[in-house]
């Protein structure tokens, strides 16, 4: 802690002027070279500065110019880097990853030694050649004195009377009136920022009888695509085709709508799956499975991340952003993890062609739980 | 020495030019005479001042280029490797700005480590401010701000974070998202407000990159502003030692010596960050790729100064959940999500006036305080680390389960423990240690600090030599402050013989529990002389030592 | 040496030692981080053994000696954890002794990738006489001998003429792989979608549950990457051609390995593409530390004898 205390030159080289000690009330001066308080007209108190001697300040002089021809010879560097990558024919030269590579490095190489160097010498500047200073400045006395205070009280007081705006208490209300509707326009005009929520984040786009894409590919996924799959994992979207979105199928309808198709053996189902998919509902999670086939959605009932690290020896479906678990094999129920409510389930079949098929809409809404997901 | 000379004539001409319309003559000289304590602690908000004008910078720059829209387009620019993927209009753009501007790259991640320095330098300043005391009257108000700036400073992290629409940033607008989902009642209205419907949309870019280039920073402008103008007129805190008292403050004038260093430090603060930026990658969102929300990387992560907020997202169960009339009370999202950052916050915001009024000390306080000498305050802090720190790397638990090949549930479950038993054992220890040191200070204070020479004496006893400390360590010792509280006073009458009447009610109960709890344990220096070289009796010192 | 004590109690001694630790640091790490380049060197393309060339006899001699004991003599597996290996495939067997998972010295734990313990020869011997013995009428999956598996080896040829022969042929048939992939959208949402939740965005490989983990497949072969998909060695669920086609698997085979083989355009240290973590990491310990060093620099004590 007593690393603050500058105090320079507590030593004495022989060919220094020592001029003080730190404090600004202690006046003792050694060895001051005869003359040194008459030569001293800088801007500080003496015994506040402590000069450096003049062979220190030489030497300062030198590092510190050799720093800013550093940094000089750095800046042109950068510049010169700059054109070294000129655009080519097919595009510029850095849109290949290794000259980019190249490029980067070379540029902010001679950017950090030129920055670099103009510290070091202002630093060295600093250190050896301007004077050490340990100059005192009282603080200032923050409160005013009682009698500005109440000068101040009494001048404020008496103006506002003199406005009115405490006699006049129809005119002050009126303006109050007056300002609120203003004060809530910013926030009606915000209104038209989005849709009410209405149903919309309770609706996907499948629907009974609508075949499902392999994720990335447009090719319909069949029951018996699986068959060779008696553990097997896919990711899929309906197969929508909107003529204005280039995978087809707009983000929203793909956050809301994408399913994990996992295959498992029929015996290792376990007991949720004969229970209701939803309340007061005669269809079970087992009704809408086709031979060992499970849908859910893919999105976590969490904050809504991919829940889709299925582990095939546990039938655990995990999401990788904080860790919810739902057991695949027992109607995507949470056994791990923050996540409110199970994994929505999708109704499934195959249509006469043996393509996998939507039966109708999930069970839930899917997505992160909101306030009234579970009600219509 | 040179003789005083008079000022050139272009910068006299200047001078007067501005004189004559400012009348600065005198404000100037003041100014230019401010004074700085030479410490390398009292630079770390420069560190954070510094890193924000390059955020600054390189963010004008990148917008020269950058494209907030979310318009899907297939990429068709130069770099070979993602071409024919149909991407949002803002990833693309920022593939340009990396593979068709020349520096563009480097610019992109001065930016991004420029931001993670800012952030990481904001914590190590407050902390320093903490620690010592810095934020007490007449400064509170500059503490608040430091707080505020920090709050928003995450918020604009993140939000910039967003802004490419890679993979692992459109994730942190659907946790976002998802978060606010979790609101009673208006979760969804704000979800579709914020987003102009359904996640994602095509408007949240937008609006984000608003938020992230005008809205916050013109706040944090306005902010760090205030912040350094506040400290111009209050001045630094000082630490203590020989010619330092409460009256003035002793270091460095602005003019010439420290506007040297200062400048001198941002330029090494900017060559640190573009040394990281020319040698180590950050955030290859050309690696990643677009953003889809059906996508997902194991090892997902935001960027370090949101790792509190993904921890407790992730140590928090759902088995607090619960339905109100079949709607749900999401505790599990709400609690870490929302909660945690409303505690951090508003714990860092109150403690100011939470110690003022345990202590009741009105008094204005220039001299900072040596952590050790305030070991209630330096162990809720160092306790309070601890949390932030638990829940910063149960944020990675990922990471760390498949580092070290530990159960992913067990470091969950170890980070929960943690969470509640860490702090108090930081506590203790922290306590501990403090109190050891003040004893330690005790020690040379009355005898000097031991030279590591030893001598054997004609009785055949070895001893250690010990030497006087310096003038400046004595200064440093003494000025040990004793820490005290009106409250314990106030449970006596006052002079009439009239009880004071708010010690009997329950909050002046429980303040007086707290000052007795705030101030207890201390190693008196009563009666202390420096070098009187001998062991004093612990007895007389009021009996309040109590670490023995 | 006097230099150095004359120096060492110096007031920024400490900061050089730091400095210097941390460069050597870095040094360290540039010369010790696998690049994507060797990585890639290892991979190697055959073709189905024709029947002349195998020795089914060997095989079984292998088999008994090295897998029966935990699978039993006819492949139907035990108690000792060694799972029924009738219908698995050829393919697993290929994947798990090529990647030496299997032999295993400890079946109840995760196996990392090693070495593999049997030469090519063995290991073709073996694959034969499971076809032969073993397999139930063509369960599970085949080799995907078409697809390029580890280069050939130095120590396998008796000349360096035929085996820089045998690298070229194998480099040519290793590119056309890579290469013949030209759906970078589709590779990458497959990979994106079905791999990178547990491999991570990189390959890196990430955390499972109860202390297992996805290995991190930059050592991984194209072969070995397909295998692992219809076979789902494992907690992995299986991706069989019928989920996932031939050619899209060739799509996302060539996306992750396109983008491992990559350059790092940001700079030689890429912190194992770990991402945020290790960026906060460094943002700490070498950033500010770096920035904080100045700073003391700047109001460091000055002695007399400076």
């Amino acid at each position: 802690m007593t690393e603050n205390n500058n105090n320079d030159n507590t030593g004495d080289g022989a060919n220094q002027r020592v001029v003080g000690t730190p404090t600004d009330t202690a006046d003792v001066v050694t060895e001051v070279p005869a003359g040194a308080e008459s030569e001293h007209n800088g801007p500080y108190l003496a015994s506040e500065t402590h000069p450096r001697g003049e062979e220190q300040q030489r030497r300062g002089e030198k590092i510190a110019s050799l720093w800013f021809i550093l940094a000089f010879l750095g800046g042109i560097g950068f510049i010169v880097s700059y054109f070294l990558f000129p655009p080519t024919a097919e595009g510029p030269a850095i849109a290949d990853p290794q000259i980019s590579q190249y490029s980067n490095m070379l540029l902010g190489g001679t950017l950090t030694v030129a920055l670099f160097g103009i510290g070091a010498g202002m630093t060295v500047w600093a250190r050896n050649i301007m004077p050490h200073y340990e100059v005192a400045s009282p603080y200032d006395e923050m409160p005013s004195k009682e009698e500005e205070k109440s000068s101040f009280s009494d001048f404020f007081m008496k103006s506002a009377d003199e406005s009115g705006i405490t006699k006049r208490p129809l005119m002050r209300r009126t303006l109050i009136a007056a300002m609120l509707p203003l004060g809530i326009a910013p926030i009606v005009l915000l209104r038209d920022t989005g849709p009410v929520p209405g149903d919309l984040m309770k609706h996907t786009r499948w629907a009974d009888g609508m075949r499902m894409y392999v994720e990335g590919t447009h090719r319909y996924i069949r029951a018996e695509d699986l068959e060779n799959d008696p553990y097997g994992m896919i990711s899929a979207l309906p197969a929508l085709n909107d003529e204005e979105y280039p995978h087809g199928i707009s983000l929203n309808d793909q956050a809301k709508s994408v399913i994990l198709l996992i295959k498992m053996p029929e015996d290792d189902w376990k007991d949720g799956m004969d229970s209701p998919v939803r309340e007061g509902s005669d269809e079970t999670h087992l009704n809408w499975t086709h031979q060992g086939i499970v849908a859910y959605s893919k999105i976590c009932t969490h904050v809504g991340c991919p829940a889709a690290l299925y582990e095939r020896t546990t039938h655990r479906i995990l999401c990788p952003c904080h860790q919810s678990t739902f057991d695949a094999a027992d109607a995507a129920k949470v056994v791990f993890g923050p996540a409110h409510r199970a994994l929505p389930q999708l109704p499934i079949g195959v249509d006469d062609e043996g393509y996998l098929v939507a039966r109708g809409d999930f069970n839930e809404p899917t997505g992160p739980t909101f306030w009234e997901y579970a009600k219509d | 020495m040179s003789k005083t000379t008079q000022a050139p004539k272009a910068l006299r001409g200047v001078g007067n030019f501005i004189d004559d319309r400012f009348h600065l003559a005198k404000t100037g000289e003041k100014n230019l005479r401010k004074v700085f304590p030479n410490h390398w602690s009292f630079m770390l908000g420069e560190i954070a001042l510094y890193s924000f004008i390059i955020l600054l910078v390189t963010g004008v720059f990148l917008t020269l280029w950058f494209k907030p829209s979310m318009v899907e387009v297939v990429y068709d620019g130069s770099y070979e490797r993602l071409q024919g993927v149909p991407m949002s209009e803002a990833f693309a753009s920022t593939l340009y700005i990396d593979f068709d501007v020349r520096g563009g790259f480097l610019v992109r991640q001065i930016h991004h480590w420029a931001a993670l320095i800012f952030l990481a330098s904001l914590v190590v300043h407050m902390l320093r401010n903490f620690f010592t005391g810095a934020f007490r009257k007449p400064r509170e108000l500059n503490w608040i701000i430091g707080v505020l700036i920090f709050a928003l400073a995450i918020v604009e992290g993140l939000f910039g974070y967003s802004l490419p629409d890679d993979l692992p940033s459109g994730m942190g607008v659907r946790i976002l998202q998802g978060v606010m989902l979790s609101i009673p009642l208006v979760g969804s209205y704000i979800s579709m407000f914020l987003f102009g419907g359904e996640f994602p949309g095509e408007d949240i870019i937008t609006r984000l990159y608003m938020l992230h280039v005008l809205l916050i920073p013109a706040i944090l402008l306005a902010l760090i502003v205030a912040h350094v103008f506040i400290v111009w007129i209050q001045k630094h805190t000082q630490y203590p030692g020989q010619g330092r008292s409460e009256k003035a403050v002793v270091g460095t004038p602005m003019f010439p010596g420290f506007a040297v260093k200062a400048g001198g430090f941002f330029f090494f603060t900017f060559a640190v960050i573009a040394g990281l930026s020319a040698f180590v990658q950050i955030n290859p969102i050309h690696l990643f790729g677009p953003f889809t929300p059906t996508s997902i990387t194991s090892g997902l992560q935001p960027d370090w100064y949101m790792g509190f907020l993904e921890g407790s997202l992730r140590l928090f169960p759902n088995t607090l959940d619960f339905q109100i009339f079949g709607y749900p009370i999401l505790t599990s999202v709400l609690v870490p999500g929302l909660g945690a950052m409303g505690l951090l916050f508003g714990a860092l915001g109150a403690w100011p006036f939470i110690e003022q009024w345990i202590t009741g000390d009105k008094a204005a306080k220039n001299m900072a305080d040596r952590p050790r000498n305030a070991p209630v305050r330096t162990a809720l802090g160092v306790a309070g680390i601890t949390v932030y720190g638990v829940l910063w790397l149960a944020g990675s638990n990922d990471v760390l389960s498949e580092t070290f090949s530990i159960s992913l549930y067990l470091t969950t479950y170890i980070f929960r423990v943690l969470v509640f038993v860490g702090p108090v054992v930081a506590f203790i220890v922290t306590k501990r240690i403090c109190l050891g040191l003040q004893r330690r200070d005790r020690e040379t204070l009355e005898h000097g600090y031991e030279s590591g020479t030893v001598q054997q004496l004609p009785s055949g006893e070895f001893i250690e030599v010990h030497k006087e400390s310096s003038e400046d360590t004595v200064a440093v010792l003494e000025s040990k402050p004793v820490i005290t509280s009106t409250a314990l006073e106030e449970d006596a009458t006052d002079e009439k013989g009239v009880e004071n009447p708010a010690a009997r009610k329950p909050m002046g109960k429980f303040r007086r529990a707290l000052a007795h709890w705030y101030t207890k344990d201390n190693v008196s220096f009563d009666g202390v002389q420096a070098h009187t070289g001998h062991h004093l009796h612990h007895s007389a010192d009021h009996g309040d030592d109590k670490a023995h | 040496m006097k230099w150095i004590t004359a120096r060492r109690r110096h007031p920024l001694a400490g900061y050089v030692v730091v400095i210097l630790a941390l460069a050597l640091f870095g040094v360290g790490y540039a010369a010790l981080a696998p690049t994507a380049d060797q990585a890639q060197a290892q991979t190697l393309a055959a073709e189905a053994p024709s029947a002349d060339d195998v020795d089914i006899a060997q095989g079984k001699t292998i088999f008994d000696q090295t897998c029966a004991s935990c699978h039993g003599l006819d492949g139907s597996g035990s108690d000792l954890n060694g799972p029924d290996l009738r219908e698995v495939g050829s393919a697993a067997i290929d994947f798990q002794v090529s990647t030496g998972r299997m032999p295993s010295m400890d079946p109840n734990n995760q196996m990392p990738r090693k070495p593999m313990v049997m030469t090519e020869e063995e290991l073709a011997n073996l694959i034969a006489y499971y076809d032969a013995q073993i397999r139930t009428d063509g369960a599970g999956a085949d080799v995907p001998y078409e697809v390029p598996d580890i280069a050939p080896q130095r120590a396998d040829f008796d000349d360096e003429e035929s085996y820089e022969e045998a690298l070229a042929e194998y480099e040519d048939e290793y590119d056309a792989y890579i290469e013949g992939a030209d759906d970078v959208d589709m590779g990458m949402k497959l990979y994106l979608t079905n791999c990178a939740h547990c491999h991570s965005w990189s390959g890196g490989g990430g955390a499972l549950t109860d202390g297992r983990w996805a290995p991190e497949i930059h050592d991984s072969t194209p072969r070995e990457i397909y295998e692992a998909m219809v076979s789902g060695p494992g907690a992995m669920p299986m991706f069989s051609d019928g989920a996932i086609s031939p050619e899209e698997k060739q799509e996302l085979i060539s996306y992750v390995k396109t983008l491992q083989a990559e350059p790092n355009a940001g700079g030689i240290f890429d912190l194992q593409r770990v991402g945020q973590v290790a960026e906060g990491f460094i943002s700490w310990t070498v950033g500010l530390s770096l920035i904080i060093a100045c700073a003391i620099w700047i109001t460091a004590k000055q002695r007399a004898h400076d």
